[in-house]
């Protein structure tokens, strides 16, 4: 099963393998990690995707919220969540293929230079699948670099309001 | 670099009160300061380029600090390596429980302090390790003796501070103490290069780094305290029992809860067994003390498990030693309840219906006093006759006649004369089992092993370490023949300091330990484990690291004259005794077995049809 975990951890040289090696020396499974900075400039917030069951992942989490750097660690996957994902690709196919695709997915073009376009696209990991997919049907991906998944809690809806879509 | 007066992060911005603060200090110079603030009064070490500044500060700091009658206040020792001093540190960190300190260099003397560092955390002892690095411009480039050791440390140690910003030295090393008291003790390592060393700064006296997640977590865990209506549900839990079993573990050492744990099992009339680690926690000579359970514990305690129906975890984490077979293990309990100070232990192998993370200590004070004022006076004495039918029926015994030495006559005859008060170290194997199993423990923080990484060569610095610790008190050394050679030379240790440690090694020319599992397992194919082609003679070994007392024994009517002058002697001394090289440990509970397929082995009666071992496979827990 695929779980969502997000933590805040002490800028620290060095945390970010500590991190990463606790994951790693357990043989866990990582899809995608991803760390940047926050408002407050001593914590940077770590988002992972990482497969295993229910017991194994309580086991990571815990042992996780062990490390003295890790400020605050949290699952995300059972609650009201966001995740989303930047994808650059360089495309190379005739203007009108590379065009439809970015009207219909929503996608922007960054540059263009003959029939190599470089879009930027952004989704939750199944978009951002499905978007390449269509690249691919239309013509040939040069290159992509995918960022990861970057993630944070929805506000709880409280009983008996009305939820309000957002676009 | 000056020190900025408000560094980024530091709590504590009221002024300190300290009477050197704001004094002009080397960073050499302050972290002997802050090892002294600490309450340390002895340091374990081996020199180096990397370190000199901090121990020149320390050879400054103990002649400006004199007592009258010469002595210095920060005694630093000098071991023959630096797992040695390591060890020293944790064996005095135990025996005490306090932090013990050790100062290493860069390089090799740091990757020689990763075995101990990893064994403290393993066993959650507190220790704080300052390792010399090169300087910072030079890190990253292969200098001379340099080592990456925070990535090295990083995932043995409980946290390690690699200290690049000098005005943050202070700030850290006093974390670095904290951290490795508090919450679940472990191993903290601080690196410092050496331009941080010799930095110019000014002390402040009370600057720590704020840490929040680590402060916030704690602060949580120590002020938990156990609910009224989980009080409760807990004493409704010991009302529906009736044959609660306490299975106390190293946490209740840890937590300084072995009053606790006497008052509460002697309030519900309650028996105890204890893990390794747990050892002491409590007297072994208490009517309810069923001793040690597991792999090799008693017969008693373990069938006292099969037959319980409540398990009450306390700083205990079922390790596999105990558990052996998750599914299979306690069998008859119809609950399950558990207190620790790490919410990473609860449920982590066996499922619980009842916990608490918080203090060993107070959880178990308001647990007794709550049961006492809601008139809570269970009837366990059909149990309770139960068990002590257990241990009349399957005590704990070994072969008795024969020509050779049997190594638990040994620490029978030691335990007569040291009657539960010495403090005893051992190595790991054979010797270290049957240590556990024939002992008397008193008190808490005598016995010193070393339980989860199990490390040979442990015995031997421990009971040096554990002797500045506790003057007062008898140290002895249990060790094998194998595991006292890893760090053999620490026995010049012993003499070069005039400290009156007892060292025993039961030789029996081998690795016993390896070779039981291979005779039981293995058909007796003693792969790389007899040593009987031996060159050493220990005493002579002994005698030559200046051990004026140095005999062996081999003559088992000669067990307790000799002991007796052996323990008597005024000062270091050295016994070895050739034991009988078949002597076994039992019982023994085999990988993959349940409690039981015990082996009793001949002389002890088990209540089971005797179990055939099967040979082990390749793929197998061992």
């Amino acid at each position: 099963m695929r779980h969502l975990v997000s933590m805040l951890l002490q800028n620290e040289a060095g945390e970010l393998a500590r991190v990463a090696g606790l994951f790693a020396a357990r043989g866990y499974n990582i899809e995608s990690l991803t760390v940047a900075a926050t408002p407050d400039v001593d914590v940077s917030r770590l988002t992972l995707v990482v497969f295993g069951d229910e017991a194994v992942i309580d086991q990571i989490v815990k042992q996780s919220a062990k490390l003295v750097d890790v400020i605050e660690i949290g699952e995300l996957t059972a609650r009201e969540h966001v995740e989303r994902e930047l994808l650059v690709v360089r495309f190379d196919a005739p203007e009108a293929a590379a065009d439809t695709c970015l009207a219909r997915f929503g996608a922007r073009l960054l540059h263009r230079s003959g029939t190599q376009s470089v879009m930027e696209y952004t989704g939750n990991a199944a978009e951002v699948d499905d978007f390449l997919d269509a690249l691919r049907q239309r013509g040939e991906i040069v290159d992509h670099a995918r960022s990861g998944i970057a993630a944070i809690e929805r506000p709880q809806i409280p009983a008996g309001a009305t939820a309000q879509a957002l676009l | 670099m000056n020190a900025q007066v408000d560094s980024v992060g530091d709590i504590r911005r009221t002024p300190s009160t300290h009477p050197l603060a704001g004094q002009s200090m080397t960073g050499a110079d302050i972290v002997v300061q802050v090892l002294a603030d600490e309450g340390l009064d002895v340091l374990f070490g081996y020199s180096g380029g990397a370190i000199l500044p901090v121990y020149d500060a320390v050879f400054r700091y103990n002649a400006d600090h004199a007592a009258d009658d010469g002595s210095e206040p920060l005694p630093l020792i000098v071991p023959a390596n630096e797992q040695g001093a390591c060890f020293m540190a944790a064996g005095y960190a135990r025996a005490s429980g306090r932090v013990g300190a050790a100062l290493v260099t860069s390089g090799p003397g740091a990757t020689n302090a990763v075995t101990p560092v990893r064994d403290c955390m393993a066993d959650s002892i507190p220790l704080v390790v300052i390792c010399g690095q090169v300087p910072t411009k030079s890190i990253g480039t292969d200098a001379f003796q340099e080592a990456p050791i925070s990535t090295i440390m990083g995932s043995c140690a409980k946290h390690v501070f690699l200290v690049t910003d000098a005005s943050t030295l202070e700030a850290t090393l006093r974390t670095a103490f904290h951290i490795a008291r508090s919450g679940r003790p472990g191993p903290v390592v601080v690196d410092i290069p050496k331009d941080v060393q010799n930095a110019p700064l000014i002390f402040d006296g009370s600057r720590e780094l704020p840490v929040r997640g680590y402060r916030t977590r704690l602060r949580a865990v120590e002020s938990a305290t156990i609910a009224d209506t989980e009080c409760a549900r807990f004493i409704a839990l010991l009302n529906r029992s009736r044959r609660p079993l306490i299975y106390a573990g190293g946490g209740i050492v840890a937590a300084g809860a072995a009053d606790a744990l006497r008052d509460f099992a002697h309030t519900f009339g309650i028996p105890v067994v204890t893990t390794l680690m747990g050892i002491g926690g409590f007297d072994t000579t208490d009517p309810l003390a069923l001793n040690m359970l597991g792999m090799h514990g008693a017969a008693y305690a373990n069938y006292a498990m099969d037959d319980c129906d409540l398990v009450l975890a306390l700083g205990a984490r079922f390790d596999d030693r105990v558990v052996g077979v998750p599914d299979k293990f306690a069998p008859k309990a119809r609950a399950i309840a558990q207190i620790d100070i790490d919410p990473a232990e609860i449920g982590k192998v066996k499922a619980v219906d009842w916990h608490h993370v918080g203090s060993l200590d107070t959880s178990l004070i308001r647990l007794t006093a709550y049961g006492k004022r809601h008139g809570f006076r269970p009837d366990y004495s059909a149990w309770r006759e139960h068990v002590t039918a257990l241990k009349a029926t399957h005590p704990m015994n070994f072969r008795r006649d024969g020509e050779a030495i049997q190594p638990c006559a040994v620490i029978e005859a030691i335990n007569r004369i040291t009657d539960g008060r010495a403090i005893i170290s051992t190595g790991v194997g054979q010797h270290q089992m049957w240590a556990a199993q024939y002992f008397d423990f008193r008190e808490p923080r005598h016995w010193l092993t070393s339980g989860s990484m199990g490390t040979m060569g442990f015995g031997l610095p421990a009971a040096i370490g554990a002797q500045f610790a506790r003057r007062d008190r008898v140290v002895i050394d249990i060790d094998g023949d194998a595991s006292i050679r890893m760090n053999i030379g620490e026995l010049e240790t012993v003499t070069t300091y005039g400290l009156p440690v007892k060292v025993v090694v039961l030789n029996n020319s081998g690795d016993g330990m390896v070779r039981q599992w291979q005779k039981l397992f293995f058909k007796g194919r003693f792969s790389a484990s007899d040593k009987s082609l031996h060159k050493k003679d220990f005493v002579k070994a002994a005698q030559a690291d200046g051990f004026e007392w140095a005999q062996r024994l081999d003559d088992p009517a000669r067990i307790d004259a000799t002991i007796a002058d052996f323990l008597a002697f005024d000062g270091p001394a050295f016994l070895e005794v050739v034991i009988d090289p078949d002597a076994g440990v039992y019982p023994m509970v085999g990988p993959g077995a349940t409690y039981a397929e015990m082996i009793t082995g001949e002389w002890i009666a088990s209540r089971h049809a005797p179990a055939t071992p099967a040979e082990a496979e390749p793929t197998g827990m061992f």
